[in-house]
């Protein structure tokens, strides 16, 4: 491929449209070249070449048949991936991660506590993350809707969401709801209390929702004198579990748990996107790979806790082989920096070849999530969310050096400062290391 | 452990190599009968550089013999290891842990970690709580860690007196290489706790007040001791007996403290911010305490200064978050400029914000790999995980590279150690081949029938 380089002129073209950030617009056209292109989805192309076109990965291959002024990198001796996804995150809440004040909280919205400048976002992403999912804390039952951002920091708060991705709500069950109110002498202080305010809720959401469904019926009668019921904006989130309008994030680690919300979904209606920690899978792979339902787990914490005691390091590698989606997650500020040296741990950890450990922390991270056909992979048509590496990512020894999102350079290791070009002035931090669960301390609160 | 075959072939693979080296060893637990050789491997010494296909002779539990094939003798009878494509190392040395203090992470009842009701707890000896049979032992040690300090965790001033372990032993006894090998000291933020800020110690001066005042109590102790010692030895004194005044009560607190006035054995410092390295370092040097320091993993203003010390330090947990408003890399780094200027450095397998590491141990070697990433040059990252640590608790010869005369805790892997992806084959601990499975291996096999 030989391409004339024009970036000065795109350059000088971009710079009436600056408003917002002093970084410059990305170029129409872009080739990373010469790379050792991890695609995540259809293997590892060896000298590979990535031409993105306005912020969409436009073709991936040996070759690309770009225009010659396609802005060039060249990546001889580097390493791509598509940017690292963490389908399980509490940072740039400010802490405000559970609101432990009832069992039942499903209107609660994440965006509401997003701080678009804590530094824990630029901590992951130059460690290659672009995509997150900010859940509500595991304190509840029924916890809070969640926010997907893409961690483009330096931008506002709107411009981080992820346009148009799906709504997410978090479940939980198992130890931390039934000690946050058992401690309080409230209900739930067992497994028996967390299930059954679980059936309550979706019995509840059944008569809100007959009550609208009355409602409507009389105004589509035409019948003038109708009265609407009263939103109520907790059942109106139940409803919308119960309508398939929400993906259940279920926060569970034991076998037996898993079966019994499986049981609940399917006496309700509803389906279970994903479970999350879920390091008691290997025990029950076979029953729950049918359901579809995928995990969203750690690969190596356990012990922290009781329902964290049977956790083994080939739990992820042995439910991906019984047919389970299999995702890695951070759940902490720290991990999330590396998630990618948690993929490599699967090559150790039973045998994952290099294509599936990298999908664990991309396209199927995504497909937790619900934007695999968006990200995740490194494919024509899809958002052009990249990393370059200094050596293989799965490698202890990986650096992320350059993340794209959207075909924008949002971290770039060799610029001064932080690294980051659409970033300045002073970070916020909520303190702590952002985690729920795996923290020598977790608490869940 | 067939059984694998379904999860992958890689562990077959494992399997298969596991099976071959049991049959050729012994049993767990059994003395090193017969001279082992393992042979083919590529040696990581540590102490002299890495021999490409070498030999390792092990007899009586201890390194026989080390060098490059050809050039060692190979004892007649011994038990052959053929190590071809496999990385032999020393045993891995984690220079700050719990293991033993603690089970499952919530549960109360298993955990011994601390002893909070006092700031100044010198007397607190972790052999007294270490559980041996932890089921957190053979998990750490099926990744390559043979040895480990284990400390108290960082509640009190004076936290307590740390033990040595090998992870391997029929009991406590066997286990337990050196009793109160160090002292464990904090000073920071973390320790300021008394009451909210309503008893005293509630801020860093009363902190500092607090321990001064505690060393000086103990040298008056010794001077006091010492005289009732000496007034025994006059003729006048109608008892005779050896041992001193028999109406001098010993204050077992204050004794605690005597052995690290006299500099006998180390201190280990664990302060995070740069300016309480300084405020601590200013008592350590008024007592004479010789310092190892940990952490410091908020010190990058005054690393010159700290090299300036000329003593150790572990440095990390290396997962330690930076600042809101440092580079991403600040901590990162800091192993590496820490060896830039001439430190000796120790890496620990904590993470981040916690205690010294006890479920996490197992990823001792990835804190160093990922040192290396960021600037440390792979020997010293391989050194900050053994000799390293050997040397700064005193067992620098007996453990941490491959040296005649060396205990033979000793590593097979089928790659680069450092590395996330390698495989650890076998681990030999005094010569004796151990049993490469842990409860983890046990609940995987069970349910990959």
């Amino acid at each position: 491929m030989r391409l004339r380089l024009l970036p000065g002129l795109l350059f000088l073209a971009a710079l009436p449209l600056l408003a917002q950030t002093t970084a410059p617009l990305p170029p129409a056209d872009m080739v990373i070249q010469n790379a050792t292109v991890m695609t995540a989805s259809h293997g590892t192309i060896e000298h590979g070449a990535v031409w993105v076109h306005n912020g969409k990965i436009a073709a991936v291959g040996a070759t690309v048949d770009a225009p010659a002024t396609a802005v060039v990198v060249d990546a001889t001796g580097k390493w791509l991936t598509p940017g690292i996804i963490d389908p399980h995150s509490h940072s740039a809440l400010d802490n405000d991660v559970n609101e432990a004040t009832s069992p039942v909280t499903p209107s609660m919205m994440m965006i509401d506590a997003f701080d678009n400048r804590d530094a824990a976002l630029y901590h992951a992403l130059a460690g290659g993350v672009t995509t997150e999912l900010l859940l509500h804390g595991s304190a509840n039952m029924i916890g809070g809707q969640a926010v997907v951002i893409k961690n483009k920091f330096g931008l506002s708060r709107d411009a981080m969401l992820f346009p148009n991705a799906p709504r997410s709500i978090k479940f939980a069950s198992g130890e931390n709801p039934k000690r946050v109110y058992g401690s309080r002498n409230q209900l739930p202080s067992t497994r028996m209390g967390n299930f059954e305010i679980m059936r309550q809720s979706f019995e509840d959401a059944k008569v809100y929702m007959a009550g609208w469904d009355a409602y409507n019926a009389k105004v589509a009668k035409g019948e003038k004198t109708a009265v609407a019921p009263k939103v109520d904006l907790k059942l109106e989130a139940l409803a919308d579990v119960l309508r398939g309008k929400l993906y259940v994030q279920i926060h569970c680690y034991r076998a037996d748990e898993f079966l019994t919300e499986e049981a609940i979904a399917k006496e309700y209606g509803y389906k279970i996107r994903a479970f999350h920690h879920a390091l008691e899978m290997y025990k029950v792979a076979d029953q729950i790979a049918p359901t579809g339902t995928g995990i969203a787990t750690f690969t190596d914490w356990w012990g922290y806790k009781d329902e964290a005691w049977d956790a083994i390091p080939w739990n992820a590698v042995m439910s991906m082989r019984a047919g389970i989606k299999v995702a890695l997650k951070s759940d902490s500020n720290d991990h999330i920096r590396r998630l990618n040296q948690e993929a490599g741990k699967m090559v150790h950890y039973g045998g994952a070849t290099e294509d599936e450990a990298i999908r664990m922390v991309t396209l199927n991270a995504a497909w937790i999530i619900g934007v695999d056909d968006r990200t995740g992979s490194i494919d024509p048509g899809k958002d052009a969310d990249l990393v370059i590496w200094n050596v293989d990512p799965l490698s202890t020894y990986a650096r992320a050096e350059k993340v794209y999102i959207d075909g924008d350079l949002f971290f770039d290791m060799a610029a001064p400062g932080f690294g980051t070009p659409h970033f300045s002035g002073a970070m916020h931090s909520a303190g702590g290391e952002g985690g729920e669960d795996g923290q020598y301390d977790g608490d869940g609160d | 452990m067939t059984r694998n075959v379904r999860i992958s072939s890689d562990l077959t693979a494992f399997a298969i190599a596991a099976v071959l080296l049991c049959v050729g060893s012994m049993a767990a637990g059994q003395s090193a009968a017969k001279p082992i050789a393992i042979t083919g491997g590529k040696l990581l010494t540590v102490s002299h550089g890495v021999i490409e296909n070498g030999v390792l002779v092990i007899a009586d539990g201890k390194i026989a013999a080390v060098g490059p094939a050809g050039q060692v003798a190979i004892p007649a009878g011994a038990t052959i290891v053929d190590a071809k494509g496999l990385t032999v190392y020393p045993g891995l040395i984690d220079p700050d842990t719990t293991l033993g203090l603690m089970e499952v992470g919530s549960d109360e009842n298993s955990s011994d970690l601390a002893e909070p009701s006092d700031e100044i707890m010198p007397h607190m000896h972790v052999s007294d709580a270490f559980h041996a049979e932890t089921e957190l032992i053979p998990v750490a040690r099926l990744n390559g860690v043979t040895n480990a300090v284990v400390a108290p965790a960082p509640e009190d001033s004076v936290a307590g007196q740390d033990i040595f372990i090998q992870l391997a032993g029929k009991n406590r006894d066997e286990m337990i290489l050196g009793r109160d090998v160090a002292l464990a000291m904090n000073y920071g933020a973390g320790q300021r706790r008394r009451g909210g800020r309503s008893e005293y110690p509630s801020t860093r001066m009363g902190l500092i007040t607090q321990l001064r005042q505690s060393l000086m109590d103990a040298q008056h102790y010794e001077a006091t001791r010492d005289a009732a010692s000496k007034k025994s030895d006059k003729p006048e004194d109608k008892s005779g007996e050896k041992g001193g005044d028999k109406s001098f009560q010993r204050d077992l607190k204050m004794e605690a403290l005597l052995p690290y006035l006299h500099g006998e054995r180390p201190v280990v410092a664990g302060v995070y911010e740069g300016y309480d390295v300084e405020s601590f370092m200013k008592v350590a040097q008024e007592f004479h305490l010789k310092v190892i320091l940990n952490h410091v993993t908020r010190t990058q203003e005054i690393l010159d200064e700290i090299a300036a010390y000329k003593v150790p330090v572990i440095v990390g947990p290396i997962y330690d978050l930076p600042r809101p408003n440092e580079r991403y890399d600040a901590v990162y780094t800091l192993p590496a400029e820490l060896a830039k200027r001439g430190v000796k450095i120790a890496i620990a397998s904590g993470e981040a914000g916690g205690p010294g590491g006890a479920h996490s141990v197992r990823n001792l070697p990835y804190s160093a790999g990922f040192a290396v990433a960021y600037g440390l040059p792979y020997d010293e990252a391989l050194k900050a995980i053994t000799l390293n640590v050997a040397e700064m608790f005193g067992f620098g010869d007996k453990l941490g590279s491959l040296d005649v005369g060396k205990t033979g805790n000793i590593v097979l892997a089928n790659g680069d150690p450092l590395d996330v992806r390698t495989d650890v084959k076998q681990v030999y601990i005094d010569g004796i081949a151990q049993p490469m499975v842990s409860r983890q291996t046990r609940l995987r096999d069970e349910y990959n029938k």
